[in-house]
């Protein structure tokens, strides 16, 4: 079985967050790199599946330099190689853009499953691992909290619904997941990892290598701005007639849900 | 002078010969240590090898512990008995040959006599004491498999047996010396010679013959078959304590993990990280391991062990021993050091309180083969406790367990009002004041953090902190077996603090005082550290720092393990106290105190995992605390702070009982500047 985890670099949920002058990106300063949550395990599921049924664990990325840091966190952790992918022209694209890009350099892989993380803990989008499945032509499932191997063409996973509910379901082979939280337990890098990694091979990717003249893209971010903190608490005081009077009032009148 | 002439034919001589074949042949057992890898710390000078062995060895200082006092006894009339024996058999051996005449005291002496029948005395005693121990005391922890057990012949009372027939048969072939050959001395041998009288001279001739091959075929077959007995520790002990290197005893070995990393010729495939195999550890690690005694002293004062958690340092040496023997002399199956004989629950539930060490009698070093073990659990395999994982990873992230946000460091010094002074800004000061990641995160020892400040400005120290700088010490990291991350962390801190002037290090964590200590020297961060308790002792000793009394009631004090056990601060702590008492207030001892202290739990990165087995140690010390009617519990260290504060709320004593740190009663004491 051949397996792709595709992983992004995300800030640290503690760093400090400043726009950028653009106000369309941040500013890099402060900002403590992480691997994105959800995709450290979509990599333990793969790497969990290559252990028992065997096969190839490649990780892939799209990123700044900075990005190669996940890809040898990954190799650490017991992925066999990497393909970085990095180009300016690949900054600020969107979910649909960089599922091109994911598809046009793993096309060639044949990959049999690509694990993805749910979602990315800085655009929260839950698109890119969807749409990379259209663009390959492959079976996908979202929100999988459990697999299942079945056989060398076929897997069965557990994806979670709304309001508790889950719901197993079979894929044909190559199927795009991914991957929810609290599917498994990520494991530790140990140093021999971090050491084995060095031998690993990661190809690196740019735009010259693509021939795609232009990226797609049907969003764009128009602005970036911080929420504004709006939380105000009203006593309202009185007799409980009183209270009722201006209790539905404001939920009739400010609030308009009556 | 006797004659023996018609006792020594020739086959007495071969059968000598082939008993010391034995003998030395079966020592390749300590030849096994040599299995292990270089030690460079085990390299004493002569001069210390010899006061080891002479201190250590031949006086047997540890084996004297008030909590063994039995045992202690026991030993020492065995010890001593045995040796005056040893020495009496040699002189008289070459004394009835005439050689080396001239030099050597006779056997028919009056004091020689004498003395050589009260060492029979005192074996005899000392072995019916061991048996009665065996048999009726019967120690819990104590191995009792009367003739096997672990891989030693005779097992645990055999051979006491054995030595007792050696002794009574000593009495007894010297009984028809006297009678037969009637030495002018022969009053002298007080306990033989009322022997002799019991039967008549025809019967002892009758018998002596019998009696004197009796006894001399026993004693040599004791002498072949020592090494392979539990009496091989006369041997093993000697060696291994003459070998131990004492400032270094207990403290981990440095890896040098980065050096490694950056070597291009080292061979990542088949590189071994920590130990998973006997040949993996240091051969002074392996000759501690043979020199166990099994006296179980070290289980008996382990808290994960009293906690019913399934580790047993002694079953850690005799598993060591055991997996050695087996791979280099061939006694059994070798099956995995780690996983299928030493599990890994056994080795996570060490909380490295050195306890264990602080009582071994041979100076074993529990701790660090303890720790090299989970090294190899970490670094190789990847595995440290689930819950300590996340701890790490946040460590390596945000430098410190808890995880909290890295900017937040100072947040305790703002949020209380105070405007502390930082390196980044005033660049030097006297004092370096080390918040530690409690301090600094933690709300109960923020107070302390805040008591500190109080104090420095109290007594105009001129003192600065590292603020956001500062960072985790890597003391859980490290005795986790994350020897990477310590080392990062240690490296990233020598950084920060090589970079600022200040001329001592002031910190109230005992961790991060032993980390910063003892263990950055190794990797060139040299500072003069000092634990808050000795500065603010030092303080109020100079005039400096005059608190309040403020202590009232029963006072008591916790030993925290890395300041009494690991480092001997003992006094520091309780003369803060004493100068902190009101007229009726008293500071007494818990009934575990000193070197004999036990851990709160917190120790060895077990402060971010449970084991689940058993009870929990901060309970158990806490109902040791509420016995003794304290109504304070005084500690000097983070994590005892936490955890015993937690034990007090577990048993629902908070109003009666407050745990608070020497530094906050100190500050209570001071006037209130701000905050």
């Amino acid at each position: 079985m051949k397996s792709c985890v595709l992983i992004k670099q995300v800030p640290d949920g503690d760093s400090p967050v400043v726009i950028a002058d653009d106000q369309v990106s941040l500013k890099g300063e402060g900002i403590t790199w992480t691997t994105n949550e959800t995709d450290g395990y979509a990599l333990e599921e793969a790497l969990l599946l290559k252990e028992a049924h065997g096969g190839e664990v490649v990780v892939c990325t799209i990123g700044k330099d900075s990005a190669l840091q996940v890809v040898k966190d990954a190799l650490a952790k017991g992925a066999d190689r990497g393909i970085f992918i990095t180009d300016p022209k690949f900054d600020n694209l969107d979910s649909f853009g960089k599922a091109a890009i994911f598809a046009q350099v793993l096309k060639d892989e044949n990959f049999d499953l690509i694990f993805s993380g749910l979602q990315s803990d800085n655009s929260s989008n839950a698109q890119t691992g969807l749409i990379l499945a259209e663009f390959l032509g492959t079976s996908h499932a979202t929100m999988v909290i459990g697999t299942e191997w079945i056989d060398e063409s076929r897997i069965k996973v557990n994806r979670e619904l709304e309001a508790g509910w889950f719901r197993w379901t079979e894929l044909d082979f190559p199927a795009s997941l991914t991957i929810q939280s609290g599917i498994n337990k990520p494991r530790y890098a140990s140093l021999r990892g971090i050491m084995l990694m060095k031998k690993k091979p990661i190809a690196t990717v740019t735009a010259e290598d693509l021939a795609m003249d232009e990226i797609p893209a049907l969003s764009h971010i128009k602005k970036l701005y911080v929420p504004r903190k709006t939380k105000e608490t009203v006593f309202i005081s009185g007799s409980p007639e009183e209270i009722v009077t201006q209790l539905t009032d404001k939920l009739e009148n400010e609030i308009k849900v009556l | 002078m006797h004659e023996f002439k018609y006792a020594y034919p020739a086959y007495f001589y071969l059968i000598a010969l082939a008993a010391l074949l034995y003998f030395f042949y079966n020592l390749r057992k300590l030849w096994a240590a040599s299995a292990g890898k270089p030690d460079p710390a085990a390299k004493p000078g002569p001069w210390q090898f010899f006061i080891n062995a002479l201190t250590f060895g031949i006086f047997q200082k540890r084996v004297f512990s008030r909590r063994f006092s039995y045992p202690a006894l026991m030993h020492l009339l065995l010890a001593w008995g045995f040796f005056i024996l040893f020495f009496a058999t040699t002189v008289d051996f070459f004394v009835a040959r005439g050689w080396f005449a001239a030099f050597l005291p006779r056997l028919d002496t009056p004091w020689f006599a004498s003395l050589n029948d009260a060492a029979g005395l005192m074996l005899i005693a000392g072995l019916l004491l061991a048996l009665f121990r065996r048999i009726f005391t019967r120690p819990e922890k104590l191995p009792n498999d009367f003739f096997t057990g672990r891989g030693n012949f005779l097992g645990d009372s055999g051979i006491i047996l054995f030595l007792l027939i050696l002794a009574l048969g000593g009495f007894f072939a010297e009984a028809a010396r006297l009678a037969v050959y009637q030495p002018p001395t022969a009053e002298y041998s007080w306990i033989g010679y009322p022997l002799s009288t019991l039967f008549s001279v025809a019967a002892w001739q009758r018998l002596e013959l019998v009696l004197w091959w009796f006894h001399a075929l026993s004693a040599l077959l004791f002498i072949a078959l020592l090494p392979l007995t539990k009496m091989f520790h006369v041997l093993a002990a000697l060696v291994n304590v003459a070998f131990t290197n004492r400032r270094l005893r207990g403290r981990l070995r440095p890896m040098f993990v980065s050096r490694l990393m950056e070597d291009p010729e080292a061979d990542l495939e088949n590189i071994s990280l920590g130990v998973s195999h006997s040949r993996e550890f240091r051969w002074k690690q392996l000759l501690d391991a043979i020199a166990c005694t099994e006296c179980a002293r070290c289980t008996t004062v382990c808290p994960a062990n009293a906690t019913d958690k399934p580790l047993s340092p002694m079953k850690i040496m005799t598993d060591i021993r055991q997996h050695l023997y087996a791979g280099e002399l061939g006694t059994g199956e070798q099956k995995d050091l780690v996983g299928a004989t030493i599990t890994e629950t056994e080795l996570w539930s060490c909380t490295t309180c050195g306890a264990c060490m602080a009582e071994c009698p041979v100076l074993n070093e529990h701790v660090p083969a303890i720790v090299d073990m989970r090294r190899y659990l970490v670094l190789s395999e990847g595995k440290p406790p689930e819950q300590a994982s996340e701890s790490l990873e946040k460590t390596l992230s945000t430098g410190n367990p808890w995880g909290f946000p890295k900017k937040d460091r100072l947040k305790w010094a703002t949020d209380a009002g105070f405007d502390v002074p930082v390196f980044s800004e005033k660049k030097k000061a006297d004092v370096l004041y080390w918040v530690g990641c409690a301090g600094a995160y933690d709300p109960l020892n923020q107070q302390v953090a805040v008591s500190m400040v109080r104090i420095f400005e109290a007594a105009g120290v001129d003192y600065a902190v590292l603020g956001t700088e500062e960072s985790c010490t890597g003391d859980s990291a490290r005795r986790l077996g994350e020897e990477y991350l310590f080392e990062t962390l240690a490296l990233q801190n020598i950084e920060t603090l090589n970079r600022y002037d200040f001329k001592t290090i002031v910190t109230p964590c005992p961790h991060c005082f032993n980390t910063l200590k003892n263990e950055y020297p190794a990797f060139e961060g040299n500072y003069e550290v000092v634990h808050h308790s000795e500065f603010i002792s030092q303080l109020i000793a100079a005039g400096k720092l005059s608190p309040d009394k403020s202590l009232e009631g029963k006072v008591t004090y916790h030993d925290a393990c890395y300041l009494g056990r690991h480092n001997q601060i003992y006094a520091a702590p309780r003369e803060v106290l004493g100068n902190l008492l009101t007229t009726g207030g008293e500071v007494t001892e818990l009934s575990r105190h000193h070197a004999n202290s036990f851990c709160c739990g917190a120790g060895g990165g077990n402060m971010w995992h449970d084991i689940e087995a058993g009870s929990r140690m901060n309970v158990n010390r806490i109902e040791e605390v509420i016995q003794s009617g304290a109504d304070t519990l005084a500690t000097a260290c983070s994590f005892c702070l936490i955890m015993l504060d937690d034990a007090v709320k577990i048993k629902g004593q908070e109003e009666s009982l407050k745990v608070r740190d020497i530094a906050q009663v100190v500050a209570e004491g001071l006037p209130v500047s701000k905050g």
